[in-house]
C-alpha cells in the first residue's frame, strides 16, 4: 500500500487502481473493471459508446440513436472504419428527442423514426441504441422494434445501451446480443463436419475474424494472408461487414478473436449454439501474426497450410525487415506508455514494441478486467506502471515520471503527451494508415519513428527563448542577438533568466531523454 | 431525399452542455462539471479537443444506475469534492446533462447542502464559487447552453456581497442561491427588486456624478460560443487600442490556445480574471456579439445594473466590422485609430481586386445563427449570391434577420433560408441550390466531397483541418483573411483567373454612406 501511493499523487479512492509491476511473476493486485470515479475525469465513455464502436463498421447498417441530438452527434463517423462498399454507417441517425418526448414519451417517435428511415434507406438491418434518458423514462424498445421488424420484414434490433448502466464494456456486450440476433442458423447443420482438419480437399476451411473494425483498412492487409492460406474468410466482426455476411457467420469453422475484449462473449456463445470454436490471436506485429497464421494452420491440421503459412510468414518478414531494423536502429532503448480502451490491443503493444526494440514503461486501459492485467504483468518488465481507467492528471504525471519518449493512444490522450512534450501515435480512431498485418506494421514502425525522431522535440526543449542559450548553440556575435530579438524581448529573457528552477525542472521530464 | 419529420440525420447542432464549457473554460482558473453520466463529458471533451487541439478536462458526476434511479446528490458531491481535491478550481460550473435533467435532481439544492457540509461560505473572494446551470439537451443547442453560462457565472458575481460598491451598501438578502437557478420563477420578482435598488442608486450617482467616474469606465464585451481563440485576441486587441480598459467575459485566448510552456498546468491558465466579471456592473456598457441570439447576460446586466447594452453582430466583414468599430466609437468617444483605418483601407484595397472572381459566386452558408449571420453580410457585400442560408439550431429570428440583411444589401436575390437543420437536409437544399462554395463548420465535408463542391471552413467543430483555433474571421483583418480565402478556394476549383463578370454597382452602392458613417464617428 505505501509502495502504491508513491507512483503518482491522486485521490485516495484512484490509488488501487495504479500498481507497478514489481518481481518477476509476483501477482499483482490492480482494482478494476468498476464504475468510474465520480469528479475523476476518466478517459472512458459509456455504454453507448461502447456498443456503438462495435457496431458502427457494420457498413449497411443504420444506427439509430434514440435520445437526444447530443448523443449521435458527437458520435457522427468518429471511427475511422473503412468500407469497401456502401457506407450507410458513416451518417448519424438520431431521434432527437425533444421535452415533449421526454414528458410523453419516445415510442411514437422512433417507430415513426424508424418507418421513415426504411423507407429512404431500405438498410437491411437497423440497430436503435438506447441513450440514458431512455433509460429513465422507460421507453418499451424491445416492442418497438419487434414491431418495426414485423412490418418492415427486416430485423430491427434494440441495442441497450443507457450510457449510466455499466461501463463501456457492458456496451460490447449489448452490441454482441445486437449481433447474435443476425447470425442464421446455416441451412443444413455443419456442427458434425465442424472438426478439425475433416475434408479440407473437398471444401475450403472458413473463418471468421471477430473484434477487427478495419480501422484505416486493416482487415484488407489481414483477410490475404488467410486467402494465400486457402481459407475463406466469412466476414469480419464487424470491420467492412453487412448484415449479409454477418448473417453467414456460422458456417465458419474456427473463429479468430483479436479484440477479446468486445468479442470473446460472442465467440463463447458462437462456440456453445454452433460448435465453432475460437481462438484468440492478434494481427499485429511480427510476432504475433506468425502465432495467429501458424495457429490456425495448425488447427486445420492441414500440412499443406502449415508450408504455404510457414513460406508466407517467411517471405514477408524478409520483405519487411530491412525497414523495421532501420527504424529499430533509431528507436530501440526508447521508452513507450501505452493506454488503450481494450487490453487486447495493450497486450499484443507490448510485442511490437519490443520488436522495434521499446521498452514499454506504463501500460493502461480504460475497460480491462483482472485476467488481463495479470497477463499484461507477466508480459511487462520490472518497474512498469499499470493503471487501470486513468485520468488526465495521472497520465501526465506518469508519462514524466517513467520519463516516457513515445505514448500511445487516442486523441483525448494526444494533446496531453504533446503538451509535455512526448512523441505520440494515435493507435484509436483517428488513425488515417492501417497498423496490422506486415505493411501495417511497417506504417507503425514509420509512425513510431516519425514521432520520435522528429527535431520538433529538440525545438521544444527549449521552451522559452533566452538568446544567451542561443549564442551559445549557434556561436553568433552579440551583435547579432541584438538585432534580432530587439529589446522587449531582452527584458522578457532577463526576467525568465531569474529563474534558474526551469532548467532543472526539464532536465527530469521526458524531451530531456530525447537529446 | 425524402422529407423526413422523425428522423435526424447527421444532426448541424451541439448540445447545450458543450456550449457551457465553450463559455466556463475561458473563465480563470474554472473546472467544469457535468452532472449526468459518463459518455457526455468524454464525448465533448473529445470534440473539443479534437477541435481546440487542447487537453479539455471536464469532469462528470458519473451516474450510475443507483445514482440514476435515487438520484444524483451523492454523485454530484463526491465530482465536486473530488474535483476540487485534483484540481484546486476557484469556479466550478456545473451544466446537467440531459439524465441529470430527466431524473429531475436539483441542482442548486444539492449545491447549498455540499457547500454547508464542507464548510464553502459565500465570499467570492475566499472561497469556491459553485456556479450552477441548467442545460438540457433536448431543449436546446450549445448557442443557448453558452448563452445560459455567461447569464449565470454573470448573476453569480453581480449579486455578491462582496461587490464592490463597498461594505456600506446594504446587504442583498440572504439567499443568493435563489440566483442559482435561473428558471426559477421568484428570480423575476427578486431581479424586480435588484433593479429597484439599483435605480436608487443610480440617482444617486447621477447626484453625484463624480462618483461614476470613479467606479469603472470599463467596457464588457462578451463574444459569441463559435468565436475561435484567434478571434478573442483580435477583439482584445482593439479593444486594447480603443477602449483601453475592457472586460472580455469569457476569454479563450489562451485556454483553448494554450503556448508550450515547461509545465503542464492542471487548469490551463488564462481566461478572464474573477474580479473583473465582478466589475461588470460597473462598467459604462457592454458589447454583446450576436443579434440573432439574445444576449442574457447584457440584458441581465442592463435590466439590473443598469449597463447600457449594445448588441452588434459578429464583426465579420465589413459592414459587421464598420458596425461594430461605429458602436465602439460611440461609446468611448474617441476616434479610430490610424491602424484601423489602415486596415479597412486594407481590406478595401483587397475587395476592389477579388470582386470580379466573387461576382455573382452562388455559396450556401451554415453553422451557428449569429455567425451565419455574419458570413452572410460580408457575401453579400462581396457580390457573392448566398443562394443557401442556413442553421442548426430553432430560431425564431433566424429567417428574418437574415430577409432583413438581404433586403438591405441585395433585394434582388431569392436566397433559401433554413433554420433547425440536420446535414441531410442541407445536403437536399444543396442540391437544390447547386452553389458553387460551402463556407461553414467540418461536418459539411461529406456533402463538399460527394457532391464536388469547395469547402471554406468556418466556425465550429473543424476536426479535419488542422489550425481551428487560429482561424481569425473578425475585424478587418479577419475578413481580409477569410476574402483571401474564399477567393483562394474559388481559384483553386475554377483553376482560371478569368470570370468575365461585370460588376454590379448595387453591391458598393451603400459603400458612401457607411464611409461617411465611420467619418462621422471621429
Ligand atoms: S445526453 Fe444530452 S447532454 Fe449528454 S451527450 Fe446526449 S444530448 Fe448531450
Ligand atoms: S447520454 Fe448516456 S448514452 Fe448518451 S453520451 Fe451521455 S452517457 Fe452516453
Amino acid at each position: 500500500m505505501i509502495e502504491k501511493t508513491g507512483i503518482v499523487d491522486t485521490l485516495e479512492e484512484r490509488q488501487p487502481y495504479i500498481t507497478r509491476k514489481q518481481e518477476k511473476g509476483q501477482i499483482i493486485p490492480l482494482a478494476c473493471d468498476n464504475n468510474s470515479l465520480a469528479g475523476a475525469i476518466s478517459q472512458r465513455a459509456c455504454v453507448y459508446s461502447g456498443a456503438r464502436v462495435v457496431l458502427n463498421p457494420v457498413t449497411d447498417a443504420v444506427h439509430l440513436v434514440h435520445g437526444p441530438i447530443g448523443c449521435a452527434g458527437y458520435t457522427w463517423d468518429i471511427r475511422g472504419a473503412k468500407s469497401s462498399g456502401i457506407e450507410t454507417n458513416r451518417s448519424s441517425f438520431s431521434t432527437d428527442m425533444k421535452e415533449i418526448d421526454i414528458i410523453f414519451g419516445g415510442e411514437k417517435k422512433l417507430s415513426n423514426a424508424i418507418d421513415e428511415l426504411v423507407g429512404i434507406y431500405c438498410p437491411p438491418v437497423i440497430f436503435v441504441y438506447s441513450t440514458c434518458i431512455v433509460g429513465i423514462i422507460g421507453d418499451d424498445l424491445d416492442s418497438v422494434c419487434k414491431i418495426a421488424s414485423k412490418k418492415h420484414n427486416i430485423p430491427v434490433l434494440p441495442v441497450k445501451s443507457e450510457g449510466f448502466k455499466g461501463n463501456k464494456s457492458d456496451g460490447y456486450k449489448a452490441a454482441c446480443d445486437a449481433l447474435k440476433q443476425l447470425i442464421k442458423r446455416p441451412e443444413k447443420d455443419k456442427a458434425a463436419e465442424k472438426k478439425p482438419g475433416v475434408n479440407p480437399g473437398l471444401k475450403k476451411p472458413r473463418i471468421n475474424i471477430l473484434g477487427d473494425f478495419n480501422v484505416a483498412g486493416d482487415v484488407w492487409l489481414v483477410k490475404p494472408l488467410f486467402e494465400q492460406m486457402g481459407i475463406e474468410v466469412i466476414v469480419s466482426m464487424t470491420g467492412d461487414s453487412t448484415a449479409k455476411s454477418i448473417s453467414r457467420a456460422a458456417e465458419a469453422d474456427l473463429n479468430l478473436v483479436q479484440c477479446s475484449g468486445s468479442m470473446t462473449y460472442l465467440a463463447k456463445w458462437m462456440q456453445q449454439e454452433y460448435g465453432i470454436p475460437y481462438l484468440t490471436v492478434s494481427f499485429f506485429g511480427i510476432e504475433d501474426i506468425s502465432i495467429a497464421l501458424r495457429k490456425t494452420a495448425e488447427y486445420f491440421g492441414s500440412e499443406e497450410m502449415k508450408k504455404t503459412a510457414g513460406e508466407m510468414l517467411e517471405t514477408e518478414t524478409n520483405r519487411i525487415m530491412p525497414e523495421i531494423s532501420r527504424v529499430r536502429e533509431r528507436v530501440k532503448g526508447k521508452k513507450a506508455a501505452i493506454y488503450m480502451g481494450g487490453p487486447a490491443k495493450a497486450l499484443t503493444l507490448i510485442k511490437g514494441f519490443a520488436e522495434l526494440g521499446m521498452e514499454v514503461v506504463i501500460i493502461g486501459t480504460q475497460t480491462g478486467k483482472k485476467e488481463d492485467y495479470e497477463q499484461i504483468s507477466y508480459s511487462v518488465r520490472d518497474g512498469t506502471v499499470i493503471v487501470d481507467d486513468a485520468n488526465p492528471l495521472e497520465l501526465a504525471e506518469l508519462l514524466v515520471k517513467q520519463k516516457t519518449d513515445l505514448m500511445v493512444a487516442g486523441v483525448k490522450e494526444r494533446f496531453i503527451a504533446y503538451k509535455l512534450g512526448v512523441a505520440f501515435c494515435d493507435f484509436n480512431h483517428d488513425r488515417v494508415v492501417e497498423f496490422e498485418g506486415f505493411d501495417g506494421f511497417v506504417n507503425f514502425a514509420k509512425e513510431v519513428d516519425a514521432s520520435i525522431n522528429s527535431p520538433v522535440w529538440k525545438a521544444v526543449r527549449q521552451r522559452i527563448l533566452k538568446p544567451e542559450a542561443v549564442k551559445s548553440e549557434r556561436s553568433a556575435g552579440k551583435e547579432n542577438i541584438k538585432n534580432i530579438f530587439g529589446e522587449p524581448c531582452a527584458k522578457e529573457c532577463k526576467d525568465m533568466a531569474v529563474d534558474p528552477e526551469f532548467l532543472r525542472q526539464n532536465e527530469d521530464t521526458a524531451v530531456e531523454s530525447q537529446v | 431525399m425524402t422529407k423526413r419529420n422523425y428522423a435526424t440525420v447527421n444532426p448541424c447542432v451541439m448540445c447545450q452542455p458543450m456550449g457551457s464549457a465553450l463559455a466556463f473554460k475561458g473563465i480563470e482558473n474554472t473546472m467544469v462539471l457535468y452532472h449526468g453520466s459518463q459518455g457526455c463529458s468524454t464525448y465533448m471533451r473529445l470534440h473539443l479537443a479534437h477541435h481546440f487541439r487542447e487537453p479539455v478536462d471536464i469532469a462528470s458526476s458519473s451516474l450510475s444506475e443507483k445514482g440514476a434511479v435515487y438520484g444524483g446528490r451523492e454523485n454530484l458531491k463526491k465530482g465536486l469534492r473530488n474535483v476540487i481535491n485534483r484540481y484546486s478550481p476557484k469556479v466550478i460550473g456545473i451544466a446537467t446533462t440531459c439524465l441529470a435533467e430527466t431524473i429531475g435532481d436539483d441542482v442548486p439544492a444539492i449545491i447549498r447542502e455540499f457547500k454547508e457540509e464542507e464548510g464553502i461560505g459565500d465570499d467570492l473572494e475566499k472561497d469556491i464559487i459553485i456556479v450552477p446551470v441548467s442545460t438540457p439537451s433536448y431543449g436546446e443547442s450549445h448557442v443557448s447552453g453558452y448563452i445560459k453560462a455567461l447569464d449565470a457565472v454573470v448573476r453569480k458575481f453581480a449579486e455578491s456581497p462582496e461587490s464592490p460598491e463597498g461594505p456600506e451598501k446594504p446587504k442583498i438578502p440572504e439567499d443568493i442561491e435563489i440566483m442559482d437557478y435561473m428558471e426559477n420563477m421568484e428570480i423575476i420578482e427578486y431581479t424586480e427588486i435588484l433593479e429597484k435598488e439599483k435605480a436608487e442608486e443610480n440617482s444617486q450617482e447621477a447626484k453625484n456624478p463624480d462618483m461614476k467616474e470613479i467606479l469603472n469606465r470599463k467596457l464588457n464585451l462578451i463574444p459569441v460560443e463559435s468565436i475561435s481563440p484567434a478571434d478573442v485576441r483580435e477583439l482584445k486587441e482593439i479593444l486594447a487600442e480603443t477602449a483601453g480598459d475592457y472586460i472580455i467575459l469569457p476569454d479563450i485566448s489562451e485556454t483553448f490556445d494554450a503556448p508550450l510552456r515547461e509545465e503542464l498546468p492542471k487548469i490551463a491558465p488564462g481566461g478572464t480574471r474573477l474580479s473583473e466579471i465582478a466589475d461588470m456592473p460597473n462598467s459604462r456598457a457592454t458589447l454583446g456579439l450576436g443579434v440573432v441570439s439574445t444576449n442574457l447576460a447584457l440584458k441581465y446586466l442592463e435590466e439590473s445594473h443598469c449597463v447600457p447594452g449594445h448588441s452588434v453582430p459578429i464583426p465579420i466583414g465589413l459592414l459587421n466590422t464598420d458596425r461594430f468599430f461605429t458602436e465602439l466609437i460611440g461609446i468611448i468617444g474617441c476616434p479610430i485609430p490610424e491602424k484601423y483605418q489602415k486596415e479597412r483601407g486594407r481590406l478595401l484595397d483587397a475587395m476592389v481586386d477579388m470582386h470580379k472572381y466573387l461576382y455573382g459566386v452562388k455559396a450556401a452558408v451554415y453553422g451557428d445563427p449569429d455567425t451565419v449571420f455574419s458570413l452572410t453580410t460580408f457575401m453579400l457585400e462581396l457580390g457573392m449570391n448566398p443562394v443557401l442560408v442556413a442553421t442548426g439550431s430553432k430560431s425564431r429570428d433566424f429567417g428574418k434577420r437574415i430577409k432583413q440583411i438581404f433586403e438591405e444589401i441585395r433585394p434582388e436575390l431569392q436566397p433559401v433560408i433554413l433554420d433547425g437543420i440536420d446535414f441531410d437536409s442541407l445536403n437536399d437544399a444543396v442540391s437544390e441550390c447547386s452553389p458553387e462554395i460551402l463556407i461553414g463548420n467540418s461536418n459539411g465535408r461529406y456533402i463538399a466531397k460527394a457532391r464536388d463542391i469547395p469547402l471554406v471552413r468556418v466556425g465550429l467543430p473543424i476536426h479535419d483541418r488542422i489550425g481551428a483555433q487560429r482561424i481569425l474571421t473578425v475585424g478587418y483583418r479577419g475578413a481580409l483573411e477569410l476574402l483571401d480565402r474564399i477567393t483562394n478556394t474559388i481559384l483553386e476549383a475554377t483553376d482560371t483567373f478569368t470570370v468575365p463578370v461585370q460588376v454590379e454597382p448595387a453591391a458598393y452602392a451603400g459603400q458612401g454612406e457607411k464611409d461617411e458613417c465611420i467619418e462621422g464617428a471621429q
